[in-house]
């Protein structure tokens, strides 16, 4: 039980951070029918800025954290927005895909040949210790920082698009973007807003992850593939379906290592897509897509 | 003539892709008044409307709205000018409320501090609209987002809707009541262009109407006049029966 109650913990801190990629992922299909199979690489990439940042200019860690926030933004946001979707969307969906998969292992060779192939330490700001929450449930408080500023940013996020004007502008963007034009919303604007939220994210993500993963060229292969399942899992149109889909591949795949093998906790994301696909295919919190023909 | 026409078309060439729905269309639309656009299919009714609203790009000819040239004005300055836009089918964002919904119709306003007030007018006009308030939209019958689609775009106090098809989908109680609410909107002195798959009912309503045929201006008559004429209601109402 006391087991339990630790996996529980250890998977909702991985799964918060699954939770972070797989929201953009949705949000940059929902607003601009983009699937990012780039976005493991996303997540992978924003360390190495922060590394670049200390090891190479010498900057303290919490200015490279925000250089690597900003070099983000501008790089996997906006660069990603003008460079490759905005020329690319106007011949379809298809060839943005693979594009996105070209973009993927683009960035996943460059860290690899002009940084370093082999795994990097990456620093932690919260404290690596352990605490008792109950007696004999230990869990490192880090896992709990993590959980904590994970979901500290998915709370402000859904506050921003539910409780904003601007966020709920970004929604109308969603859902109809024709009829949200015909109403004088700023399409284009709410379009990058989405892109630099999604880069956000994936420097949130990528700062949580790297300290407990290490910082490695690889790390996107599985990272992405995850928030993919997520996505689908939780409902590719909702944003709190990529949330609850990324949680609860989080916590199975941990208890799935406990207790099954850890040969297997990469194959969860996998079986719980195939679940979804076969029974629920609009995912669990999703609603079926109408489409006007 | 100036003085009482809203909306003037010269000539207007538009289409999608390489195909051309509008083929040097001309048309002035009184103010003040409910004018139906009848036609049969393909014939660019809808075409016209996007048009018009700079949905579609003009190709060649000119629009002119209330006195300004508006030829090439994107849809955020066509709202600015005084004009809205109510397209045919769901145009509602399901996820959000009634409330939202509604709100959302104020993007383009001017002045954001007016908002609260035009939307306590839009829902004293329309009190299911704050029955409803906290609903998600998608949870209204189509009738009543209908009227909300209405209503937003009344938000901006328009002097020109574009409505294309209202009562498509709609019981014939609920088409009752949105006519009556054009009507209603047309004696407080907003002007209606109207596309209506009913025509003969949106004739009876209307004050003119506009026949198109192949991206052309066939007949600009009065209602009553094109209701009354044996060889339009042959070609365009279905059958010459009297309705």
């Amino acid at each position: 039980m006391t087991d339990l109650l630790q996996l529980l913990i250890a998977g909702l801190a991985t799964g918060a951070i699954y939770a972070l990629a797989a929201i953009g992922f949705t949000l940059l299909w929902q607003t601009s029918q983009t699937i990012n199979f780039a976005q493991g690489e996303f997540v992978m990439v924003p360390a190495f800025f922060a590394l670049i940042a200390m090891k190479t200019l010498g900057l303290p860690l919490i200015v490279s954290l925000a250089v690597a926030v900003l070099a983000s933004l501008l790089l996997l946001g906006v660069a990603f927005r003008y460079v490759v979707v905005g020329p690319l969307l106007q011949r379809g969906v298809l060839p943005l895909v693979i594009s996105t998969i070209a973009l993927g292992i683009i960035l996943k060779e460059s860290v690899k040949d002009f940084y370093s192939a082999e795994a990097q330490v990456f620093p932690t700001l919260l404290p690596d210790r352990n605490v008792t929450l109950l007696p004999g449930v230990t869990v490192s408080l880090a896992q709990i920082g993590v959980l904590v500023v994970a979901l500290l940013a998915i709370g402000l996020l859904q506050w921003f698009l539910a409780g904003t004007r601007t966020g709920r502008q970004m929604q109308a963007t969603a859902q109809n973007p024709t009829v949200a034009r015909i109403l004088g919303v700023p399409v284009e604007r709410m379009i990058l807003y989405t892109f630099l939220i999604n880069a956000g994210l994936a420097a949130v993500a990528s700062i949580l992850i790297s300290p407990i993963y290490l910082a490695k060229f690889s790390n996107g292969e599985t990272l992405g593939l995850v928030a993919f399942a997520a996505a689908i899992v939780g409902g590719f149109n909702q944003v709190r379906g990529a949330i609850v889909g990324g949680l609860l591949i989080g916590v199975l795949d941990n208890l799935a290592a406990a207790y099954v093998s850890t040969a297997y906790r990469q194959a969860v994301p996998l079986v719980l897509l195939v679940l979804v696909i076969l029974f629920r295919p609009q995912g669990l919190l999703g609603r079926r897509e109408e489409r006007a023909v | 003539m100036a003085q009482d026409t809203i909306l003037t078309l010269d000539g207007v060439i538009a289409g999608y892709g390489r195909m051309t729905i509008l083929n040097g269309l001309s048309a002035a639309i009184r103010r003040g008044a409910i004018t139906t656009v009848i036609g049969p299919n393909g014939a660019g009714k809808s075409t016209l409307f996007k048009t018009v609203f700079g949905l579609l790009g003009v190709r060649s000819g000119r629009v002119t709205f209330d006195g300004t040239d508006t030829t090439g004005f994107t849809p955020r300055r066509m709202l600015d000018a005084g004009m809205c836009y109510v397209p045919q089918g769901r145009n509602l964002f399901p996820e959000l409320s009634v409330r939202h919904n509604l709100e959302l119709g104020g993007v383009a306003l001017a002045d954001r501090s007016g908002l609260a007030a035009r939307m306590d007018e839009m829902m004293a006009r329309f009190p299911m609209l704050r029955e409803k308030a906290d609903a998600q939209a998608s949870t209204l019958s189509g009738g009543q987002q209908k009227l909300l689609e209405v209503a937003r775009g009344l938000l901006l106090s328009p002097k020109l809707m574009l409505i294309d098809e209202p009562s498509i989908g709609l019981s014939p109680l609920m088409v009752q009541e949105v006519f009556s609410i054009l009507t209603g909107l047309r004696d407080g002195g907003v002007t209606i262009l109207l596309i209506e798959q009913n025509a003969r009912a949106a004739l009876a309503i209307s004050d003119y109407g506009l026949v198109l045929e192949q991206g052309l201006t066939r007949i600009e008559d009065r209602a009553d006049a094109i209701l009354a004429d044996p060889r339009i209601a042959q070609l365009f109402l279905g059958g010459g029966v009297a309705a």
